[in-house]
C-alpha cells in the first residue's frame, strides 16, 4: 500500500532532528537545575585554599605551579563534584518521581546521559575557571616558558570519571546518604591512592594527582631546562577516559534500553575497562627520566629529550653570572650573593669568565627518594665557565630571599673559591689557607676557618683546619684587598701547581 | 446512648486509665522511634559501622606517617556527614507545629549520633595504630558535626554533608603543611593539631556546641518534599 510506505521513508529525518532538538532542550533544563553550580562556590573555595595560595608562593615558574594545580584542585573538586553527581542521580527518588519519569519522552539512559553531560559541564567550567585565573596570574610573573596543558587536561579528564562515578553510584544506591559517602569515597581514592606507590614503576602512578615521582614535590628545576613530558599524563587521561567510557556504558545497561543499545552500551563497558587497563599496565612501565619526570617507553617522544633553547639572562657583575630565563626574577640576589667572591677571583687566570646555571640531574633511589645533582661537566674550557646548580633548583620549601642569599654564597661560594684555589683532596696546606682566606674576606657564612664540605669534597665533614693554616689564612685575609689580589695574580698557578708552601704565604 | 451504655464508660475508662499512666514512657518511646525513623537514624547507624569498618581494614594496611594521620580524618568526615544528613526532615514545617517534645527530639539524635560514632571509631582504633587516638576521634568528629549541623541550618539536611566534607579538605590540607612550610597555625584548623592542642580543642567544642544550639532550636532548613 503506497498510503502508508510514503510517510515511513518521509519521517526518519525530521524525527532524528526532533529527537535532538529535544535532548538539547533537555540539556539547557538540566544545566539550569543542576546541583553543581551550588558546589562550585565551596570548590572554587577550597581551591583558592589549598591551591591557589600555595602555587602562589611558589617561584613564578610554570612547573612547580602547574604540578601544583594538577594535585591540588582536583582535590578541592572532587569531593564537591562527586558528591553533586550522586545527588543528581538519586533526585528521581528524593523527588519520588521515579515512577512519573518513566513515562516521559525520553529513555532512562538518555536522561542520565544528560544529567551527567550537564553536572561534567559546570564542573568543567568552575576548573577552567580556577585554571585560567592561575595561569593568568603565572604568566604575568613568570620571565620565561609557557602554561603547561597536559596536567590541565588531566585535571578535565578527572572530572567526567567522578561525575560519572557519583551519578552511577545515587542512580544505584538512591539515598540521602549516597551523596556524602561517594564524596567521602572520591577523596578517600584520590587523596590516598598514592601510598602504595613505590618508585617510579609503580602502577598507582596512574592516579590522577600524580603529577610526577612522587614525594618529590613539585621541583622547580623540572621542565626548565628540557621539555615537559607528556607521558604519564597521557596515561592517566587514557585511564579516566577508558574509566568514564565504563561506567557510562555499565549504567546504560543498567537503565536498560532496546535491544540495539544494549550490545553497544556492553561494547563500550568493555572498551572502556579495556582501556582503563591499558594506561594502568603504561604507567607501570615508567621510570624517572634524568630530567625529573616519568618517562613511559611507549608513550615516549624522543624529540623530548632535547634540551630546550634559551639565551641566558645575565648579571652586570666582575664575572657574569649567568641564568636561565625563567629564573630571571633570581637574578639580583644569586649574583648579590655571588658579588664578594666574585670580585676576589675576578681578573686571576684560573677565574671563569661566566658563572652559568646548569641542569639537575635526577636518579631515583630506593623508595620513593630521588637523588638530584648537577647534570654534566663542572666547567666547560672554551670559554671557561664554571657551571652550577642553584639551590632553588634543588626540591624542598620555598626559600625566602634572606635564606635564598644564604644558600647560594654558601654552596656556590665556596665551589668557586675551591675551583679556582685547587683547594679539595689532596689540596696543600698553603691552598687551604689561601681558599679560607678568600672565604673569609668574601664574608661566607660557613666558618672560614674550617674545612667545608665542596661540591670537590661533597662528603666532607666540616673539620677544623689546622691551626698553622688557620694563623696564615689570617694573615692573607688581613692583607688589603689589592695587595691579595696582586699575591694571587703573580702565584695563583704555583699554588695550583702545589709548588707554595704555607711560609710563602704572605 | 442508653444508661446502660452510658454506665459502662467508666467500666471501659479504667483500663485507659492504666494507659495513660503507664502511656508517657511509651509514648515517649515511640516518638523517639518515629522521629528517629523521620530522620532515616537507622540508615545513619549502619552508615556511622560502615566508616568505622572501613577505618578498621584500612587500619590494617601499612601508612606512612601523613597517610596515618589522614586516614581517620577521612573517616570522621563519613560520619560527620552521616550524622549531618539526619536533620533533613521529610515533614518540613507542619511538623514544626506539632509540639513541643521537638528540640529536645533534634538534641538527642544529633548528641546520640555523634557520641555513637565517637565510639565506634574508637574501638575500630582499639588495638592498631589510630593516628592522634579517642581524643582526637572525639575532637574532629565533634567539630566537624558541628559545621555538618550549622550547614543544615543554613543549606537545608539534604545538602548539610558539604560542610563537613569541604572542612576534610581543608583539614588534609592543614595536615599537609605540617611537612611542606609555611604550616598552619590556626586553630580553626583543628585536624592539624595534636590532640592535646588546647586551642584547637576548644575551637572545635565551640563549632559543635553552636551547631547542637542551633539546630536543636531552629531545626534543619528543609523545604517540604525534599
Amino acid at each position: 500500500m503506497t498510503a502508508v510506505r510514503a510517510p515511513a521513508t518521509a519521517r526518519p529525518a525530521p524525527a532524528e532532528r526532533g529527537h535532538l532538538r529535544a535532548v538539547a532542550r533537555l540539556l539547557r533544563l538540566e544545566l539550569r537545575h543542576n546541583a553543581t553550580p551550588w558546589m562550585l562556590p565551596v570548590a572554587v573555595g577550597l581551591f583558592w585554599f589549598t591551591t591557589y595560595r600555595k602555587a602562589t608562593a611558589m617561584p613564578p615558574l610554570w612547573y612547580p605551579r602547574a604540578a601544583s594545580l594538577h594535585t591540588g584542585a582536583l582535590l578541592a573538586f572532587a569531593c564537591p563534584v562527586a558528591g553533586a553527581a550522586a545527588w543528581m542521580g538519586s533526585r528521581d527518588r528524593r523527588r519520588r518521581t521515579t515512577d512519573l519519569m518513566m513515562t516521559t519522552a525520553q529513555a532512562h539512559w538518555v536522561r542520565l546521559l544528560v544529567t551527567w553531560t550537564a553536572t561534567t559541564c559546570w564542573a568543567i567550567v568552575g576548573y577552567l575557571g580556577c585554571v585560567a585565573i592561575l595561569y593568568g596570574v603565572t604568566a604575568r610573573q613568570a620571565s620565561w616558558g609557557g602554561p603547561l596543558w597536559w596536567p590541565v587536561a588531566v585535571g578535565a579528564a578527572s572530572l567526567p570519571a567522578l561525575s560519572a562515578a557519583g551519578l552511577a553510584t545515587g542512580t544505584l544506591a538512591p539515598s540521602r546518604f549516597t551523596a556524602p559517602l561517594v564524596a567521602v569515597g572520591a577523596f578517600f581514592a584520590l587523596a590516598l591512592s598514592t601510598q602504595p606507590i613505590r618508585g617510579s614503576r609503580s602502577y598507582w602512578q596512574i592516579s590522577p594527582v600524580v603529577s610526577g615521582p612522587w614525594d618529590d614535590g613539585s621541583d622547580p628545576g623540572v621542565a626548565t631546562f628540557y621539555p615537559y613530558l607528556p607521558d604519564l599524563s597521557i596515561a592517566q587521561v587514557m585511564f579516566l577516559t577508558g574509566l568514564t567510557i565504563a561506567i557510562l556504558g555499565a549504567l546504560a545497561l543498567h537503565a536498560g534500553g532496546g535491544r540495539r543499545l544494549r550490545p553497544t552500551a556492553a561494547a563500550c563497558a568493555a572498551v572502556g575497562l579495556l582501556t582503563a587497563g591499558t594506561a594502568v599496565m603504561l604507567a607501570g612501565t615508567g621510570r624517572l627520566d634524568s630530567h625529573g619526570m616519568i618517562a613511559i617507553p611507549a608513550l615516549h617522544d624522543a624529540a623530548n629529550d632535547r634540551p630546550l633553547r634559551y639565551t641566558p639572562v645575565c648579571s652586570r657583575t666582575a664575572i657574569p653570572v649567568c641564568l636561565n630565563p625563567a629564573y630571571t626574577s633570581y637574578l639580583p640576589v644569586t649574583a648579590a650573593a655571588l658579588t664578594p667572591v666574585l670580585n676576589e677571583i675576578a681578573g686571576l687566570r684560573a677565574a671563569p669568565g661566566r658563572i652559568s646555571q646548569a641542569a639537575a640531574n635526577y636518579h631515583q633511589d630506593t623508595g620513593n627518594s630521588v637523588s638530584v645533582s648537577m647534570a654534566g661537566p663542572p666547567h666547560s674550557s672554551t670559554p671557561p665557565v664554571f657551571r652550577t646548580l642553584l639551590p632553588f633548583q634543588l626540591s624542598g620549601p620555598t626559600m625566602t630571599t634572606s635564606e635564598l642569599t644564604a644558600a647560594v654564597r654558601s654552596t656556590a661560594g665556596p665551589d668557586l673559591v675551591a675551583d679556582v684555589i685547587g683547594d679539595g683532596p689532596g689540596a696543600t696546606p698553603a691552598q687551604q689557607a689561601v681558599a679560607a682566606a678568600l672565604r673569609m674576606s668574601a664574608g661566607l657564612p660557613e666558618a672560614v676557618l674550617r674545612s667545608a664540605p665542596t661540591r670537590q669534597r661533597p662528603n666532607g665533614a666540616i673539620v677544623p683546619l689546622p691551626v698553622p693554616v688557620q694563623a696564615a689564612a689570617r694573615r692573607f685575609a688581613a692583607l688589603p684587598a689589592p695587595a691579595r689580589h696582586a699575591w694571587l695574580e703573580r702565584h695563583l698557578a704555583a699554588l695550583r701547581a702545589g709548588r707554595i708552601t704555607l711560609a710563602q704565604v704572605p | 446512648m442508653t444508661a446502660g451504655t452510658a454506665r459502662n464508660v467508666p467500666a471501659h475508662a479504667a483500663p485507659d486509665r492504666r494507659a495513660r499512666l503507664a502511656g508517657p514512657p511509651r509514648a515517649g518511646t515511640r516518638l523517639l522511634r518515629l522521629h528517629a525513623a523521620s530522620r532515616r537514624v537507622p540508615a545513619a547507624i549502619v552508615a556511622i559501622a560502615a566508616c568505622a569498618i572501613g577505618l578498621r581494614i584500612a587500619l590494617l594496611g601499612h601508612w606512612d606517617t601523613y597517610g596515618a594521620l589522614q586516614l581517620p580524618l577521612v573517616f570522621e568526615a563519613g560520619c560527620a556527614a552521616a550524622i549531618t544528613v539526619t536533620t533533613a526532615s521529610p515533614l518540613g514545617e507542619p511538623e514544626r507545629v506539632t509540639g513541643r517534645w521537638l528540640p529536645f527530639l533534634r538534641l538527642a539524635t544529633a548528641l546520640a549520633l555523634t557520641a555513637a560514632a565517637t565510639g565506634a571509631l574508637a574501638a575500630a582504633g582499639t588495638g592498631a595504630h589510630l593516628a592522634g587516638g579517642t581524643l582526637d576521634v572525639l575532637r574532629n568528629l565533634a567539630g566537624m558535626t558541628g559545621i555538618g549541623l550549622l550547614c543544615a541550618a543554613a543549606l537545608g539536611g539534604g545538602l548539610a554533608w558539604t560542610g563537613p566534607l569541604g572542612y576534610l579538605v581543608v583539614g588534609a590540607y592543614g595536615l599537609y603543611t605540617q611537612w611542606h612550610h609555611p604550616a598552619l597555625t590556626t586553630p580553626w584548623i583543628w585536624p592539624a593539631h595534636p590532640p592535646h592542642d588546647l586551642g584547637a580543642a576548644i575551637c572545635a567544642a565551640l563549632v559543635f556546641t553552636i551547631g547542637i544550639a542551633v539546630i536543636t532550636v531552629r531545626g534543619a532548613r528543609d523545604p517540604a518534599g525534599e
